[in-house]
């Protein structure tokens, strides 16, 4: 091992191999840590952000409690992954087979039990400032998609933030403003008719040419604009947004990107050839052309009821997916300059209820890091022995938050100012998750 | 002006002391003291305290009085060379210990120890477990003193206790360090295991509410004001709970409150609200910054005009240093009545009209028009839709067919807001026939009716009070099982629903059975409206009667409050409680005084939506322009300029297929529909789908977003269907290229079905040019000339 020439200096990690973790103490490794934040040298170029909306259950995925009675521990067995002693449970195969590429957070809590709080807590590494209900969609505070948006941005004509087939609850902008809030890619992308809609004129209108319509727009648009932002024209939004559009009807790359066809079956088929699989490949082809963040909202993981046949049915799509997605990622090198998550709004409840559902439960989730930096085949935290809460290494949303911007080199502690100059940290606890550092 | 004085050192030399009189009984009681001049400025954080009794009375340097011993003394507040005195009469009653329910409850609320992510989440932490907010006195009383076999309690070593060696943090303390031994509270919980854990006697009075005073403040920027927190008792006493209380900014960038209750103003102008808890009870100080400056030299203008909503708008833009934008152009405001009231464009010959018509009633002329022409009905049955309408795959399709004939139907008849409620909350008979019925059809448990019933029409959101007493609500699990109670007798027969097609009919009655248990202490609920008293029900009488009642009565403030804010929000782009339908203390209206005003309009007008909407609409509120002045341009709630805002989905869609004259085809419907029509979010539409209406695979749908999105910008640039519609041989370009009309005249009838206005000689001079530098023909002209029409702004915001 090398001790000194390591890329970001010496890690916890190497302190802990080499038994020194008492020795050096928090304090030492963690102002190393804030040393390499600083000079904000991002890991990560892009980032794919899998959303399993509703709350994926916690047992049934990278925590399972084998030793919990069967009420808690439910109908699944645990199985082995790649890293000894490391277990997930029995559907997970093919991403147990590449354990050693992942980092397994089994710690993250927090206090927002309904999808519509949870989600914005996970989305923007900020609790909704007042509560608000279960279906909301509330937005109190920019989605991490448009933070970076707005502060790393992409190539030109190319929106820098994705969200594949919908927004998230709390996906917004909030006040950074139209012109970062997501490009929705909707429809079925494993479907043979299937196309981005609506960035090119359509094909069989005969008459459809663009024949200066730009200029005419330029003459008939008078509107008055309110440029002071304090006062929250939409007109603006729309200019934004409209802007956008004609970069991405003009932008190669984009359309190229867009052109799921292109791909080869057999790359189709390691995705899975599903709505989901063919999404998540459409986020890689995202990346491969610059994409610095996409969101994948994968719906239907709100098991109040018949959690066990639902998830026999959905679990071996989803393990394939991920798997090919990391496994792809990997043999192109791409891993390396790209994080992958999964997560959803928070775990599910201990207890298997009367409807043999699981309910909301935030004092445990699991969190899935792959790439970008990541050193593979940890688990960070713990549960305790029934998988009710966190009890070890205790980590919150905003170390979550801030370790997504810290791999993409951005300062989780700057300061940004809403349109009436009320100021606000991008994350109000800047401290990244440092195992996950490297 | 009061604001203006603020800035001025007090010269008056009259200071006091509040409270000015002080009686101690009990070693654990404490006072915040607050200082203030004769105008109320707020001195308390600047002057020095003296008690002039040590050993009898301390004070601290904040102003926090706490008695030592019995004795009578007063404590001197000097700032400068001013000084008040307070009287302090300590007699201290041994014989008075503190008790687990009025003293012990409060304090391990105030620190947090009975909290979501302590103690009070569902398992408890660490195996100690306290109800949420201190909701069960039996369960947390035996947590403490019973449980874990008593190690949590030490009577014969008070101090080594765990509670308290836990609390201080002299053994570890996953939650850290949360009392200091020499704190009052400390004190408390000491003597109170030291005289063996008693109970308080039911006799003992209950706290009745909470106040905080100051309750209003408006403050200059840099500002420091203490307020207290005073717990009232049935008994008619009351009790200084200041150290006891959590204080909570609503925005705490622009004015914070630390946790003794000092309040202190940033310096940014706006509106906040500071809430204090103490136990279950809370109670809100708002907190007022105008504009610096605004309010020195004169006041803002006013709107002009008798109106009481004018009026009450006013009072408040003089509060805040708003002045209200100009009066729209007539062309802009007809197109917006037209848009808000029957949503959709008017036509060239009805903007012509009504740019002619010289009467000075006529926007009241047009308004009672407008909410008379059957595009009314469609236009806000469309609404409810949203709110009521359920998915078609879970109830049925001719159910949810039958619900959208009768909301049609309800707002063609204008039934009274009142009776259209009645109908849906006693809803009964057949899902063929009796379109409210499908509303229990859908939600098919008392828990799912009580929560939309609250909500839609009291503006209550119940959800979490289902499970625990909330801590920003004053609703608990008992109101809500009392409310659910009302839904148990819902009787049904035929097939109900059945994964994945429920097409069958089913039948609702009055049955004589059905109960509502509360899920923690398994009693059966008696029917008992919010914060009312329990009811008893015959066999024969039905309780959704007696609650459809309650909820509508003239009484019932919440009932006309919500329905006149929902109506209110939608003319006006924002709700007086925003969102809509969450009408509580902690999210209070930006204008109180508006919302009763117009509640009582609501209720005078016997809950007549027509005639309310030609209320609002006939304000010069209604009337002003999106264009902002120097003095309101950072308003975005107060109404003192119009919000431009985006018309739903449907609006937009049969704007396109007015001015382009073709319209459109859905699936599921007859020919030539308009999109407001349509009786289900299923039926397939892609421009429907980017300009976000509900999303038809949720269950039950989801919110609309309002925001504007790349998405919809590339629609209306490329949609195919947009597309056809303009470049199509029977729409508007080409039948206008076909006609002798000149091409100017056609430029102008696009304009005014598009933007209703005519073209300034400018954009006129402008197009002609473009067509013939481009080369274009009369044909491709107009239809470049509606494309870009469409494309802009000004046809996709209503202004």
């Amino acid at each position: 091992m090398n001790l000194l020439g390591s890329r970001h200096g010496l890690s916890r990690r190497d302190c802990l191999m080499l038994g020194l973790g008492t020795l050096l103490g928090g304090g030492f490794t963690s102002s190393l840590m804030a040393k390499n934040s600083a000079t904000g040298k991002a890991q990560a170029k892009s980032v794919i952000l899998v959303w399993l909306d509703g709350g994926p259950t916690h047992y049934e995925t990278f925590d399972p409690k084998p030793d919990a009675p069967v009420e808690i521990r439910g109908n699944y067995k645990p199985i082995p992954t790649k890293i000894p002693g490391v277990h997930f449970s029995q559907h997970m195969t093919k991403l147990a087979s590449i354990m050693d590429k992942l980092a397994i957070v089994r710690s993250v809590q927090h206090d927002q039990g309904n999808h519509g709080a949870g989600n914005h807590y996970m989305m923007t590494g900020a609790p909704p400032r007042i509560p608000v209900g279960c279906g909301a969609f509330v937005s109190f505070h920019p989605s991490m998609g448009s933070v970076v948006s707005s502060e790393i941005g992409a190539l030109p004509g190319l929106p820098a933030y994705f969200t594949i087939p919908s927004m998230t609850r709390s996906g917004g902008p909030n006040f950074l403003g139209a012109k970062h809030a997501p490009f929705v890619v909707d429809g079925s992308p494993n479907s043979a008719g299937f196309r981005v809609r609506d960035v090119s004129l359509p094909k069989e209108l005969d008459g459809a040419k663009q024949l200066g319509r730009e200029e005419m727009r330029k003459a008939v648009d008078r509107m008055v604009r309110f440029a002071d932002k304090q006062v929250g024209d939409p007109a603006l939004a729309m200019d934004d947004n409209y802007k956008q559009g004609l970069d991405l009807i003009r932008s190669k790359e984009a359309q190229a990107a867009f052109d799921i066809q292109r791909e080869p079956e057999k790359v189709r088929e390691l995705y899975g050839r599903n709505e989901f699989g063919q999404r998540t490949l459409l986020a890689r082809r995202l990346v491969e052309a610059g994409v610095p963040f996409i969101v994948l909202n994968e719906g239907g993981w709100d098991h109040h009821t018949n959690i066990f046949p639902t998830l026999d049915k959905r679990l071996p799509t989803f393990d394939q997916t991920i798997a090919g997605l990391i496994t792809d990622l990997d043999q192109r090198g791409m891993l390396e300059s790209t994080l992958v998550l999964v997560l959803g709004e928070f775990g599910r409840t201990p207890q298997v209820n009367k409807d043999g559902g699981r309910d909301h439960w935030s004092n445990a989730m699991s969190i899935l890091f792959a790439g970008g930096g990541t050193p593979g085949g940890q688990v960070i935290g713990a549960t305790d022995k029934r998988g009710y809460a966190a009890c070890e290494r205790v980590l919150s949303p905003e170390n979550f938050a801030s370790t997504v911007y810290s791999k993409i080199g951005v300062d989780p502690g700057k300061i940004l100012y809403a349109a009436n100059g009320r100021p606000a940290h991008i994350v109000s606890n800047p401290q990244p998750i440092q195992e996950l550092m490297g | 002006m009061f604001v203006g004085s603020l800035l001025l050192i007090n010269q008056q030399g009259n200071l006091k002391v509040e409270p000015a009189l002080i009686q101690f009984q009990n070693l654990q009681d404490q006072v915040q003291l607050r200082v203030v001049d004769n105008l109320g400025v707020d001195f308390t954080s600047k002057a020095t305290f003296k008690s002039s009794d040590t050993k009898t009375i301390s004070v601290s340097a904040t102003g926090e009085v706490k008695p030592l011993q019995s004795g009578n003394t007063s404590i001197i507040a000097t700032f400068g060379n001013l000084t008040a005195t307070s009287t302090v009469n300590s007699q201290i009653d041994k014989s008075k210990v503190p008790t687990f329910e009025k003293d012990i409850q409060p304090i391990l609320t105030r620190f947090g120890c009975n909290s979501g992510p302590c103690h009070g989440k569902q398992r408890g932490q660490n195996g100690f477990q306290l109800s949420l907010l201190a909701f069960d006195d039996d369960f947390d009383f035996g947590a403490i003193v019973t449980e874990a076999r008593g190690r949590r309690i030490f009577p014969s070593s008070p101090e080594s206790s765990i509670l308290l060696m836990k609390a201080t943090g002299a053994v570890p303390h996953g939650g850290g360090k949360k009392l200091d031994p020499e704190s009052t509270a400390y004190k408390q919980l000491l003597s109170w295991i030291k005289v063996g854990t008693p109970r308080t006697p039911k006799s003992e009075p209950k706290i009745i509410a909470l106040e905080i005073t100051p309750a209003n403040l408006i403050l200059p920027p840099k500002t420091k004001v203490q307020v207290r927190a005073i717990a009232k008792f049935e008994d008619g006493n009351s009790k200084d709970v200041t150290h006891l209380s959590a204080f909570q900014s609503s925005e705490s960038v622009l004015t914070s409150v630390d946790s003794k209750g000092l309040i202190e103003t940033g310096s940014l102008p706006g509106e906040v609200a500071i809430m204090a808890r103490y136990m279950e009870k809370f109670a809100i100080c708002y907190v007022t910054m105008p504009l610096t400056g605004a309010t020195k030299t004169k006041l803002p203008a006013r709107i002009s005009s008798d109106h009481f909503i004018d009026t009450l708008l006013s009072n408040k833009f003089e509060k805040l240093g708003l002045s209200p934008s100009e009066p729209a152009n007539d062309s802009v405001l007809v197109r917006r009545m037209y848009l808000d009231i029957i949503g959709r464009l008017p036509t060239p010959e009805e903007t012509r009209a009504w740019l002619n018509e010289k009467s000075p009633d006529k926007v009241r002329n047009l308004a009672v028009q407008l909410v008379n022409r059957p595009e009314y009905a469609e236009f806000w049955a469309n609404k409810w839709a949203d709110l009521l309408r359920p998915n078609p795959y879970h109830v049925g399709i001719k159910a949810v067919f039958v619900l959208h004939t009768w909301l049609r139907d309800a707002f063609r008849k204008n039934l009274p807001y009142d009776q259209f409620s009645r109908e849906i909350i006693t809803a009964e008979g057949s899902t063929f026939r009796d379109g409210a019925s499908v509303f229990i059809r859908d939600k098919r448990t008392p828990e799912e009716i009580t929560t939309v019933v609250s909500r839609l029409f009291l503006g209550v959101r119940l959800e979490c009070a289902k499970c625990h007493h909330h801590p920003f609500e004053v609703y608990g699990q008992e109101d809500f099982y009392q409310f659910a109670a009302f839904f148990a007798r819902i009787g049904r027969k035929g097939v109900g629903i059945s994964a994945p097609i429920s097409g069958s009919e089913e039948m609702f009655f009055l049955s004589k059975k059905g109960t509502v248990k509360h899920p923690r202490t398994n009693e059966e609920m008696k029917p008992a409206p919010l914060k009312g008293k329990p009811m008893e029900f015959g066999e024969d009488e039905d309780p959704r009667a007696a609650l459809a009642k309650w909820i509508t009565s003239k009484d019932n403030n919440l009932f006309a409050k919500a329905g006149a804010n929902r109506i209110w929000g939608d003319l006006m782009g924002r709700g007086l409680v925003d969102p809509v339908d969450d009408l509580r203390a902690t999210n209070p209206p930006t204008n109180p005084e508006l919302l009763d005003a117009l509640a009582e309009e609501f209720r005078k007008s016997d809950f007549d939506m027509k005639k309310f909407i030609v209320t609002i609409v006939t304000s010069n509120a209604y009337r002003l322009s999106s264009v902002p002045n120097e003095k309101n341009l950072m308003d975005t709630r107060n109404h003192s300029r119009h919000y431009r805002n985006r018309p739903r989905a449907e609006v937009l869609l049969d704007m396109v297929c007015d001015v382009t004259g073709v319209k459109d085809s859905f699936p599921a419907m007859p020919q030539d529909s308009r999109a407001m029509e349509m009786w289900t979010f299923r039926s397939a539409s892609e421009f429907l789908d980017s300009f976000g209406r509900p999303d038809p695979n949720q269950d039950p749908p989801c919110e609309r977003l309002p925001d504007s999105t790349v998405v919809q910008a590339l629609h209306l640039m490329n949609g195919k269907g947009v597309q056809a519609k303009i470049l199509s041989d029977n729409g508007r370009a080409a039948q206008l290229a076909a006609s002798p009309v000149s091409l100017e005249s056609a430029v102008e009838e696009l304009y005014l079905r598009c933007y209703s206005r005519m073209p300034t000689k400018q954009e006129m001079q402008k197009v002609l040019t473009l067509a013939s530098d481009q080369k274009l023909n009369k044909r491709q002209a107009l239809e470049n000339v509606l494309w870009a029409l469409i494309n802009s702004p000004e046809f996709v915001l209503v202004d």
